[in-house]
């Protein structure tokens, strides 16, 4: 999603200090500062206008002054945390138990979909993964009207890369 | 049905709290609360372990 705003003309909010790797080879595309935003938000000012990517989690922590337009990427919770897992794994880390850790997934999801719908700073648009892997013209045409169709469609289409959806449901590459 | 033994002041306040808020009844009232809270305790738990997770990858501090 990253590549595909940066593709269509977004500005990308990113300190490049976490690089590409085996699971993602694009490179990360990630501001360090996000991590943090519970403790510290006054860089947020700073983005207005322009895109960084963030876990759901976080989004608890961005405060009410600002006006928020969130693409929420949504995926099979089961590959989610399958690929979390393979990822752990390459890493030398532990992973939760499977099955408790998609039941939590699960459960974090429903109550910040409740959450968000309580919140007016924030427009939020789902987009499913797999929808926008086979579909990406039709997906870009509608996160470009999403964002007041500001992008080129043509070239955020053209960052999708069907080869980096693994862990799909039913197989893992 | 089982029973719940709470102080009686406390009864009191609850019974106060639960007419004002239109329960028919301490229990239902109580009852409530208890989900309520027992809901928000589930969440909070899974979240938690979602964020060990996350924090594993590095996607969190």
């Amino acid at each position: 999603m990253m590549q595909m705003l940066q593709n269509g003309g977004i500005e990308i909010v990113t300190d490049q200090v976490r690089t590409a790797d085996p699971d993602n080879p694009r490179g990360y595309l990630e501001y360090e500062a996000v991590k943090d935003i519970g403790k510290d938000a006054s860089w947020l000012p700073q983005t207005r206008g322009k895109a960084f990517k963030m876990i759901s989690l976080l989004l608890y922590h961005l405060p009410p002054t600002e006006q928020y337009r969130i693409l929420f990427m949504e995926r099979d919770p089961e590959e989610v945390v399958r690929s979390q897992e393979a990822m752990l794994q390459r890493l030398q880390r532990p992973a939760a138990p499977h099955t408790e850790m998609l039941e939590s997934f699960r459960i974090h999801l429903a109550h910040l979909r409740a959450w968000l719908e309580t919140r007016s700073d924030m427009s939020v648009m789902s987009v499913d993964y797999r929808d926008l892997i086979e579909q990406p013209v039709m997906q870009s045409e509608k996160i470009s009207q999403f964002l007041d169709f500001r992008l080129d469609v043509a070239q955020m289409s053209a960052a999708v890369d069907p080869s980096l959806y693994r862990s799909r449901s039913g197989q893992t590459r | 049905m089982s029973k719940v033994t709470i102080e009686p002041n406390l009864y009191e306040s609850a019974k106060k709290a639960a007419e004002v808020a239109g329960y028919s009844s301490v229990d239902e009232f109580v009852a409530h609360c208890l989900e309520s809270e027992i809901r928000r305790l589930k969440v909070e738990a899974a979240e938690s372990q979602v964020a060990d997770q996350l924090r594993g990858l590095g996607y969190l501090n």
